[in-house]
């Protein structure tokens, strides 16, 4: 099986000038994401990861660099989907409303939508909450909606800002551990803006770790635990070790 | 509960008491306020405190009321004051959601037209009606044209802070949705601005009532405010009365009709343009 490039970035810079002041929020950002890769932008925060995947989105547009999404400059398309901190549901839309928001908006088949949509609903584990409306749903079940609907248009990469941040400690693990076998499954390939050393360890095949002003990329981490993995996983020695390895990193170039 | 109950079974009222209380206590308090309004009515004319000239008592004007309806002519009045308000109020809707969706979406035409929009909201509306009487005549055209004058304003301010306020994350997401200024706009912006559009509707549709009431009063041939401004001229101050009461259960009926609607359509009611998660 040969593995292609699906991100490639180079010497990606981005600097805001604000009332004649400049400020340096990407500096030199040069890394690849391989297909099928789960991949983590780990940094405090204004380390300006979640800048850089605004940037992979093609949502804004970097000062200086090059970036290759599939080959292509970044901008929204299909094979690119975003998940953001907040779930974002329109709480005009029935949950499987806001699941086929994508269909709509892409023009995609209605009918194979509706039935793909259902699908993806009993795949987060929310079959039979189709008719009901964001509010009646607790956080974690409305990122679950959001999951799906991020994946109704099957995209090949997922662009996820942290996703589950704003959950708590139990249903972040539980989410970040379906969200892993979910994508292994469908085989996406995924980046993860995440400032938790755990969840980035727990989820990423390689964690890119980012310092702050300038956010800079100051490392890579290779983690070589194979999918799926469970609670076990984290339990394990050479998890701690990986954890510290991070840590390391993240503390280092903090000075 | 049951400790209250044992030791004061006689005097504490029962949880079924206190619910069926709690239920009735707004209607019941609402009814003394009538019942002693009416009163005070009463008093006021028997008295002598206000003419009967100036003031009828109840049992005249109740009888004025019922009488008015019975008579052919004025449900003619009623339909030309009817079709003045909602055609100036569609009108108005129109416009002002139009033009509160241009200044929403465009910082420039906010820029440019904000010192109008200014004075316009300055200006005290009804002040134009001898305008539109004089360019529209005497017909149902300057009565229309004035509840739209008055009505539209309400609806372009909620229109334009409700498309304001629109979360730019939620952008963001519809952008990486690949979506088109135009999915964005009625997908997201308008369906966000939706409460504050309707609570424009509502203000709209109260003002576009008076904007044809006081065209009528200005200069009409027509219409339930000719009619009380001509029943005032002959001092029939019952029948005056009774063209009040009606114009205030037509102003009710209408504003119950778009709160039903509007219960309706924003279903959703206060709950934002997105679902905050533990923020």
């Amino acid at each position: 099986m040969t593995t292609t490039t699906v991100i490639r970035t180079e010497g990606v810079g981005k600097t805001y000038s604000t009332a004649g002041d400049e400020v340096i929020a990407l500096d030199g950002i040069s890394l690849e994401v391989r297909e099928g890769e789960i991949t983590s932008l780990l940094g405090s925060s204004g380390c300006g990861k979640s800048t850089f995947l605004n940037v992979l989105a093609g949502l804004i547009t970097p000062t200086v660099g090059t970036i290759e999404i599939a080959g292509q400059p970044p901008k929204p398309r299909r094979q690119v989907g975003m998940m953001f901190q907040r779930s974002l549901l329109f709480p005009w839309r029935t949950v499987i409303e806001n699941v086929l928001l994508p269909a709509e908006v892409m023009d995609l088949a209605m009918d194979e939508s509706r039935a793909r949509a259902s699908e993806l609903l009993a795949l987060v584990g929310l079959d039979g909450w189709e008719s009901r409306y964001p509010w009646e749903l607790s956080g974690g079940m409305q990122q679950r909606v959001a999951l799906a609907r991020v994946l109704l248009p099957d995209p090949d990469l997922l662009l996820l800002d942290e996703p589950f941040g704003a959950l708590d400690e139990m249903t972040r693990e539980t989410l970040d551990l379906e969200l892993t076998r979910i994508a292994s499954l469908t085989r996406k390939t995924v980046v993860l803006v995440t400032h938790s050393v755990y969840e980035a360890v727990m989820i990423s095949d390689r964690v890119f770790v980012f310092t702050p002003r300038p956010g800079r990329l100051s490392g890579i981490v290779d983690v070589p635990f194979g999918r799926p993995r469970d609670l076990e996983t984290s339990g394990t020695a050479q998890f701690a070790e990986k954890v510290s390895e991070v840590r390391r990193l993240m503390v280092e170039t903090d000075r | 509960m049951t400790l209250t109950d044992q030791s004061t079974t006689e005097t504490a009222p029962t949880g079924a008491d206190r619910v069926s209380w709690r239920r009735f206590r707004g209607p019941i308090g609402a009814a003394v306020i009538f019942l002693a309004l009416l009163g005070f009515w009463v008093w006021l004319v028997e008295s002598e405190t206000v003419h009967r000239v100036i003031l009828p008592p109840p049992g005249e004007v109740a009888s004025a009321f019922l009488t008015t309806f019975t008579e052919g002519f004025f449900y003619e009045h009623l339909w030309v004051t009817v079709q003045e308000v909602l055609l100036g109020f569609a009108i108005g809707v129109a416009l002002g959601f139009s033009l509160g969706a241009l200044l929403g979406a465009s910082a420039l035409a906010r820029e440019v037209s904000y010192a109008y929009i200014v004075a316009f909201q300055g200006l005290p509306k009804i002040v134009l009606a001898p305008v539109f009487i004089t360019a529209f005549g005497f017909g149902m055209m300057s009565k229309v044209v004035m509840a739209v004058a008055i009505s539209f304003f309400p609806l372009l301010i909620n229109t334009m802070s409700g498309l304001m306020t629109v979360d730019p994350e939620a952008v963001q997401l519809m952008r990486s949705l690949t979506a088109s200024k135009r999915d964005i706009f009625w997908k997201l912006s308008v369906k966000h601005a939706m409460p504050s559009i309707f609570a424009g509707v509502k203000t709209s549709l109260t003002f576009a009532l008076v904007g044809a009431i006081v065209g009528e009063f200005v200069g009409a041939r027509a219409g339930l405010g000719f009619l009380l401004a001509s029943y005032s001229y002959q001092l029939q101050v019952d029948r005056v009365w009774a063209i009040t009461f009606v114009l205030a259960l037509l102003g009710i009926i209408l504003y119950l009709l778009i709160e039903w609607v509007d219960k309706k359509v924003v279903f959703w009611g206060k709950r934002g343009s997105s679902i905050d998660i533990g923020m």
